[in-house]
C-alpha cells in the first residue's frame, strides 16, 4: 500500500521521555512486583486497614439511608458509590454488588433525563443496610439479593429505553 | 528480598476520601515506597505535582472541586505542568462505560478498578515499568497511546509518525 503521508498524530517512543525509574532498577521492580513476598507484604497491608474501612462502609450506609430518607438521588448516588469501592477490599462483596447496582441505575436514569423509581432505590438502600450490618447471614442472602436486584434494574432500564421498531 | 528499587520512589495519592488514601498508602509503604504524598482532590493534587515531583500518580476519578480527569487533562496539556509523562494510574469504582471512556481519553496510564487489590496494584505499577507506552500527540489528546494492540487487519487511515517511511505508509 502505498499513500502520501499526513502527518496529523506525532508518536514519542518511551525512550524519549523520562521513565519512572532507571533500567536497572526497573528489572528489580518487576522481579519484586510479581514476587509471593510483596504480594503477602501487600495483603496484610489491606487487612490491617479492614476495621477502618469496614466502619467507613457503616457511617457510608448510615449517610445513604438518611440521603434516601430526604430523596437526595444524587447523594444517594455518591454514598452507594464509596460503598462500592471500598465494601468488597474488606470482604463485603454482596454490599459491593448491590451499591453496584444501585450506582448502574441512577447513573442510567440520569443519563436518559428520566426520574429514578423510589421503589427501586428503596430496595438497594435496604439491601445495602443488611449485607453490610448482618455479616455472615448477609454474604448468603445478599448474593441472591443482588441477583435479584441487577435482574430489576436490567428490567427498569428496559422500560425507559426507547422502543425498537422491526423494518423489511 | 531487598526492596530497595522502591526506596527512592516517590508516590502521589489523590483521593477525597481519606479511608481510602489510607488504604493506599499503607500498600504503597509496605511495597517499600516511603515516599508517599497525599492530596484530597485534583487541584491540591497539581500542587503536590509541582511540589514534590512524584515519579507516578494515583488519584481516584470523582472527586471535587477537581476531579481525577481534570487533574490528568492538566497534568498532559497545561505549560504549568512539570511532567506531562508522569504515569498516572487513575483508581476508580466507575464501570460505567463513558466515565471510563473520559477517563481513558484524558489520558491515563492504567487503570485500578476498586475494589482494590494487592494484586492488582502491583499489576498496575509493573506494567507501568515494563512496558511502558509511547506518547502521542494530536488534536485534542496528548497522552500515552490508547491502542494497546496493534490490530494487523487494520487498514488504514494511516495518520501516525510511525506508520510511515520516507512518506510513504508501512502496510
Amino acid at each position: 500500500m502505498t499513500s502520501k503521508y499526513v502527518r496529523r498524530i506525532d508518536v514519542i517512543p518511551p525512550q524519549a521521555y523520562p521513565q519512572m525509574m532507571r533500567r536497572a532498577d526497573a528489572l528489580k521492580f518487576i522481579l519484586l512486583a510479581g514476587s509471593q513476598e510483596a504480594l503477602q507484604r501487600a495483603v496484610r497491608a489491606v487487612a490491617n486497614c479492614s476495621t477502618e474501612l469496614k466502619h467507613a462502609v457503616f457511617d457510608h450506609v448510615e449517610r445513604l439511608q438518611e440521603a434516601t430518607s430526604q430523596a437526595q438521588v444524587q447523594a444517594v448516588y455518591d454514598e452507594a458509590h464509596e460503598i462500592r469501592g471500598i465494601a468488597a477490599t474488606i470482604g463485603l462483596i454482596s454490599t459491593g454488588r448491590i451499591a453496584n447496582s444501585l450506582c448502574t441505575y441512577i447513573d442510567a436514569t440520569q443519563r436518559a433525563a428520566v426520574a429514578a423509581d423510589a421503589a427501586v432505590i428503596t430496595l438497594h438502600v435496604e439491601a445495602i443496610a443488611r449485607a453490610a450490618f448482618a455479616e455472615d447471614e448477609a454474604t448468603r442472602l445478599g448474593d441472591e439479593v443482588a441477583d435479584e436486584l441487577s435482574s430489576l434494574v436490567t428490567y427498569k432500564l428496559g422500560e425507559n429505553a426507547p422502543s425498537k421498531k422491526t423494518t423489511h | 528480598m531487598s526492596y530497595a528499587a522502591f526506596d527512592s520512589l516517590k508516590a502521589l495519592v489523590i483521593e477525597d476520601n481519606q479511608h481510602m488514601r489510607t488504604l493506599l498508602r499503607s500498600l504503597l509503604i509496605a511495597l517499600g515506597v516511603k515516599n508517599v504524598f497525599e492530596a484530597a482532590d485534583g487541584e491540591t493534587g497539581f500542587d503536590e505535582l509541582r511540589n514534590r515531583r512524584p515519579d507516578f500518580v494515583l488519584t481516584d476519578l470523582s472527586m471535587k472541586p477537581t476531579d481525577g480527569i481534570e487533574f490528568t487533562k492538566r497534568v498532559r496539556q497545561s505549560n504549568e505542568s512539570p511532567n506531562p509523562y508522569v504515569p498516572i494510574v487513575m483508581v476508580t469504582g466507575h464501570t460505567e462505560r463513558l466515565r471510563v471512556e473520559a477517563a481513558r481519553d484524558s489520558g491515563v496510564t492504567e487503570f485500578l478498578a476498586k475494589p482494590i487489590t494487592a494484586q492488582n496494584l502491583l499489576l498496575r505499577l509493573a506494567e507501568i515499568v515494563e512496558r511502558p507506552r509511547p506518547f502521542v500527540r494530536c488534536d485534542g489528546y496528548f497522552g500515552p497511546d490508547r491502542r494497546r494492540h496493534r490490530d494487523e487487519s487494520y487498514t488504514g487511515p494511516w495518520r501516525r509518525q510511525d506508520d510511515f517511511k520516507d512518506d510513504i505508509a508501512i502496510a
